[in-house]
């Protein structure tokens, strides 16, 4: 028998409220950075697939949400994980693993013989033209800001061939980060 | 908000049964700042609205399903306490004898739909003293 | 939706509302055909095209502009009095209508054709020809009446023809003074115009430009009576209205300064208060119901000081006005009252009448050029069903609190002994209880909202019907009842192109022509209804005729020609499955199509579009009798009810409305033809289809199959599932754009515990089963 607060817990469950606001994240993540008055940073939100750390500007992310139970969909799309219900609506939630060459296959994370979810996996949701839709990544580290001169283009190579997903590389001290476009990855 | 000082505002209203020419009109008064609209589409709610408002300036269409716009500029101008409010007239085409009628009982402008948003800032700017 | 796209949207919304309101009024000139418009009506159709006028212009829409104000202007001269309305106008207006409609849909779109621009430009010259302008007259009538200038003034020069025209018809005329309390007093002045207009043209309302104190404000309402004085005074009293008789000098007399009628300055100095001291009641203070309250307050003898009131100066006005006037002014507008038009000679009548069984739908009739659906996503919502909404939100905010407050109490308790679970539980199932009893009530009032009466549909149908019937010139009744009946706004709109097809093929097909019908001892004209009716949770809606029938053996030879049955299975199929041959796909009783029904179309598509609303569609047909079908349909796709199954560990919802029946099968029942898994139910063979199989989930081996039999119209399947996991409302969520192309599944729904379940698509089902079928045959 669970105790009431568990009980308690997962009736007042948000998924929302899974990750604090961002502007706690971006608290503190950027001590270095003097900021020179031409240069206007951007936030980007830094996430980790397969050990690799990549990030994506942040105003493109809707929210972060805890991976919920998801619901396989049969002869869909690979890529296609499952769906998931956010706040009364039905989201997709795709795998960007095969599309950037890191994984062979999408991983069963999605009906009766999926494993429990790793601990720090998320769903990134984001807007697409066709509405919303989640992106699996496998923990989310933190907001850093990035200003353009850390901004660089990537060489050849990086991303896994599939360059169009890769749009450049940013570089904050010794750590780099592969930046996505997200939208390109969803295709 | 805390206490910030909160300018008053212009009131305008605005009488115009059709829902789109309505909101257009008052979008447009609105793009003018400091100016608040007050919309009706019915001659009867303006005859509500008068006396609970003090509006500085009134726009109304002619032709209205209950009371016609005519009739609301007479009863505004024939009331001491409207009848030194400016109001303007929209109209369509063609409907040049009403027009003039409203301009007889004393409406200060008129315009034509279509007219452009410009046309009708200049005019409210001007009748309401605005830079 | 961008900036622009919205007021694009805003502009179709408005435009589609406003050709909705000349639709309704174009047909109801139609079927006036022949007697004297009313100006009531013209009034209206003229203000529709003005506001479209107006309206298409501020939005840049030159095209509708241009048409609308063609038709305005023809308009403006047939309620001036400078057009009489013939066939000729009214065909114009009608087609005007439907070039309008077809350009609003082509805005809609954002598209400009060719072929549209030209018909704009030669109906707009035609409207423009149209009619002679009437010499001008000699004397204005309008002179004789006793009216003061300032009054005039204010009159639009529309109000000022229609007090002409009472004049010149002779119609004794009134100022009717009543005073109202501001807050209130449109439902006063409601009130007063809903016993005027019953007696007369209420001409003008005026309100009065004296200062009506604080809180009260007078109107004059300019009033044409054709009823006698006392019968006007009577259905005045218990209102706070005065009559003044407004003075007509005789034709010819000399031109005196207009003055208001002076015979009832004794009483009409200052505004009287909203009702006299005397008990008289007061005009009501809510808002008026739909139908005019009951008893008005003519059936009690007034007091007697209110009587004086009104009475006197009535009498005196009657004395003083020219008595061969009074009369024959009363006596013509008595027969304006009566609806005396002529008997329609039945040759030249109009192709279709419109008939209906019960008052219409106040709402009214949407149309494109060759589709009857409405161009709007938009539902009108009764204020009050949004106030309930609003109050069980409110509710729900309350539960919401308690509960905080008890997750409060926990917190704080944490650690320490928990004082009384039991106290616990039964305020938590209490609160869950009120929070179920809520949701419902939120749900339910949801569901209420987006309802929208079938009339919508009906009346947009009957608009199209009219050209349908004289483009292959036959002379149709068509019968709409049961407009009212209720469905979802989705279904409503849905509907239109199945129910147009049924319609166009019992005007096309059923019905005969008006000499082969005489020849059959039928009547002249062919009748085709239309109705709906409520059967519990379903409509059914539908649509007969009393035209030639369906021969089923000519359907069954066509079936057989057209290779969809077999010799054997022609020679099994009783009558009824005969006639629903006529909904299998690639069957079309081609020899008849002509341009105006098919376009290549058949009924499969009609009942496919039934389908996909969970409904049914059968037909019965008597040869030389006519043919009926019938359209089963939920009242509501929201909220349906599901049969929750399992396979493979997997959990899907069935909507119950398609499950016919549910099987217990042992392997050894499924046997096999032709490589097809098949059930022998009860005499006939049932396809079968193992979902797992389907879906691409492991299989797993089962002592028995639950078997879902399903059917959508004509088809029936059965499904092959590992469980039963009971039953339960589910509201379903499309999956949106992104997944729209996964086949089987029609939407997602959320069951307790967050639990996402994906619910089949039986009608996709059905036809991967069918076309499996197919191919193997």
């Amino acid at each position: 028998m669970p105790s009431l607060s568990v009980l308690l817990d997962s009736f007042f469950y948000r998924p929302d409220e899974d990750v604090g606001p961002i502007q706690e994240l971006v608290a503190g993540t950027d001590e270095t950075v003097e900021p020179v008055p031409e240069e206007i940073p951007e936030e980007y939100l830094a996430f980790r697939l397969e050990g690799e750390h990549y990030a994506v500007p942040i105003h493109g992310v809707r929210e972060i949400v805890k991976v919920p139970p998801l619901t396989e969909v049969p002869r869909a799309a690979a890529n296609l994980l499952g769906v998931m219900y956010l706040r009364g609506e039905v989201l997709p939630v795709y795998d960007i693993k095969v599309k950037l060459r890191l994984a062979d296959k999408a991983p069963l994370v999605a009906g009766p013989d999926a494993a429990e979810p790793p601990r720090g996996a998320r769903i990134i949701v984001v807007q697409t033209a066709d509405g919303l839709a989640g992106i699996w990544v496998d923990s989310v580290s933190e907001v850093v800001r990035l200003r353009p001169s850390m901004l660089e283009l990537a060489p050849p190579g990086v991303g896994g061939g599939e360059r169009d997903c890769v749009v450049g590389l940013g570089r904050r001290k010794q750590q780099l980060f592969i930046l996505l476009d997200i939208w390109q990855a969803l295709t | 908000m805390g206490g910030r000082f909160q300018p008053m505002k212009f009131k305008i209203l605005i009488v115009e049964d059709s829902k789109a020419s309505r909101e257009l009109i008052a979008a447009t008064v609105e793009s003018i700042s400091g100016l608040e609209a007050i919309a009706t589409s019915s001659g009867f709610e303006a005859l509500k609205l008068l006396p609970r408002h003090r509006f500085d300036l009134i726009i109304t269409d002619i032709n209205m399903p209950d009371i016609n716009g005519l009739e609301l500029i007479n009863f505004v101008k024939k009331n001491p306490n409207y009848r030194d409010t400016p109001l303007f007239i929209v109209t369509t085409e063609g409907r040049e004898k009403d027009r003039d009628r409203g301009l007889a009982l004393g409406a200060a402008e008129y315009l034509v739909k279509p007219f452009s948003p410009q046309s009708l800032v200049g005019l409210v700017r001007r009748y309401l003293k605005l830079a | 939706m961008n900036q622009a796209g919205k007021a694009l949207a805003e502009f179709v919304a408005e435009g589609t509302e406003i050709l909705e309101a000349l639709g309704k009024d174009l047909l109801v000139l139609d079927q006036q055909r022949g007697s004297d418009p009313d100006p009531d009506l013209i009034n209206g159709i003229f203000r529709a095209a003005h506001s479209l006028k107006g309206l298409s212009a501020l939005f840049g829409q030159e095209r509708i502009s241009k048409l609308a104000h063609q038709a305005e202007d023809l308009l403006d001269r047939l309620r001036l009095g400078k057009l009489s309305l013939d066939d000729q106008v009214l065909d114009s207006l009608i087609e005007a209508l439907d070039v309008l409609q077809a350009l609003l849909a082509e805005a809609s779109r954002e598209v400009s054709s060719d072929a549209l621009s030209g018909r704009v430009t030669e109906l707009g010259s035609r409207l423009a020809n149209l009619g002679v302008t009437s010499a001008a007259v000699d004397e204005d009538p309008l002179d004789r009446l006793e009216l003061d200038a300032q009054v005039r003034a204010v009159f639009t020069e529309y109000e000022e023809h229609r007090l002409r025209e009472n004049v010149r018809r002779g119609v004794a005329l009134y100022r009717v003074r009543a005073a109202f309390d501001l807050s209130d007093f449109d439902t006063g002045l409601a009130e007063l115009n809903s016993r005027l207009k019953p007696l007369g043209e209420v001409v003008s309302t005026l309100p009065s430009s004296e200062p009506g104190g604080a809180s009260g404000i007078a109107f004059d309402l300019i009033f044409g009576a054709k009823v006698p004085e006392a019968e006007l005074a009577a259905k005045l009293q218990g209102t706070p209205a005065q009559l003044f008789s407004l003075k007509v000098r005789p034709v010819g007399s000399a031109q005196a300064p207009a003055a208001p009628a002076p015979v009832a300055q004794s009483v009409a100095q200052g505004i009287r208060p909203s009702a006299p001291a005397a008990d008289a009641p007061t005009p009501p203070k809510k808002p008026r119901k739909k139908r005019a309250p009951k008893g008005s307050g003519a059936e009690t003898p007034a007091p007697a000081v209110t009587e004086s009131l009104v009475q006197a100066p009535l009498l005196r006005a009657v004395e003083e006005a020219s008595p061969e006037d009074l009369t024959q002014g009363v006596l013509e507008a008595m027969r304006m009252g009566e609806s005396s038009s002529p008997p329609r000679p039945e040759l030249a009548g109009p192709p279709v009448r419109t008939l209906t069984d019960e008052p219409a739908s106040p709402r009214g009739p949407r149309m494109e050029n060759e589709s009857a659906r409405s161009l709007t996503q938009t539902v009108r919502v009764d204020i009050s069903r949004l106030d309930a909404l609003m109050n069980t939100v409110g509710e729900l905010l309350l539960i919401k609190a308690n509960l905080q407050r008890m997750v409060e109490t926990a917190r704080q308790q944490e650690g320490s002994v928990m004082l009384s679970s039991k106290l616990w539980g039964q305020e938590l199932s209490r609160e869950t209880r009120q929070l179920e009893r809520k949701l419902d009530a939120l749900q339910q009032g949801l569901l209420e909202a987006r309802m929208v009466p079938v009339g919508q549909v009906f009346d947009r149908l009957a608009r199209l019907v009219r050209r349908i019937a004289r483009d292959a010139g036959k002379e149709i009744d068509f019968v709409i009842g049961g407009g009212d009946v209720e469905l979802d706004k989705l279904i409503v709109e849905e509907l239109s192109d199945p129910l147009m097809h049924i319609i166009r093929n019992a005007i096309d097909h059923g019905a005969e022509s008006p000499e082969a019908r005489m020849a059959a001892g039928k009547p002249r004209r062919a009748r085709v209804s239309l109705r709906a009716e409520q059967k519990g949770n379903h409509v059914v809606i539908e649509v007969s005729d009393d035209g030639g029938g369906i021969d089923e053996l000519a359907v069954r030879d066509m079936a057989l020609r057209k290779n969809l049955i077999t010799e054997v299975q022609a020679r099994e199929m009783s009558r009824r499955e005969l006639l629903n041959l006529i909904f299998l796909p690639g069957f079309s009783t081609a020899r008849s199509v002509s341009e105006l029904s098919g376009r290549g179309v058949g009924l499969d598509v009609v009942k496919n579009n039934i389908g996909n609303l969970s409904g049914i569609i059968d037909v019965w047909s008597e040869r030389g009798q006519g043919t009926a079908f019938h359209l089963t349909l939920p009242v509501t796709l929201a909220i349906i009810r599901a049969l929750v199954v399992g396979v493979s560990g997997r959990t899907y919802a069935v909507p119950l409305n398609s499950v016919l029946e549910i099987l217990s099968v042992k392997p050894s029942e499924i046997r096999t033809v032709e490589r097809r898994e098949v059930l022998d139910v009860r005499g006939t063979t049932l396809p079968l289809m193992r979902l797992a199989r389907q879906f691409g989930h492991p299989e797993r081996q089962n002592d028995r199959h639950f078997v879902v039999v399903a059917g959508l119209a004509q088809e029936r399947l059965g499904i092959a599932v590992d469980e039963l996991q009971g039953q339960q409302d589910i509201v379903v969520k499309s999956l949106g754009g992104r997944l729209q192309g996964v086949r089987g599944i029609s939407g997602a729904a959320d069951l307790a515990n967050r639990r996402t379940v994906l619910v089949l698509d039986v009608g996709a089902l059905l036809e991967e089963g069918m076309s499996l079928e197919r191919r193997r045959a």
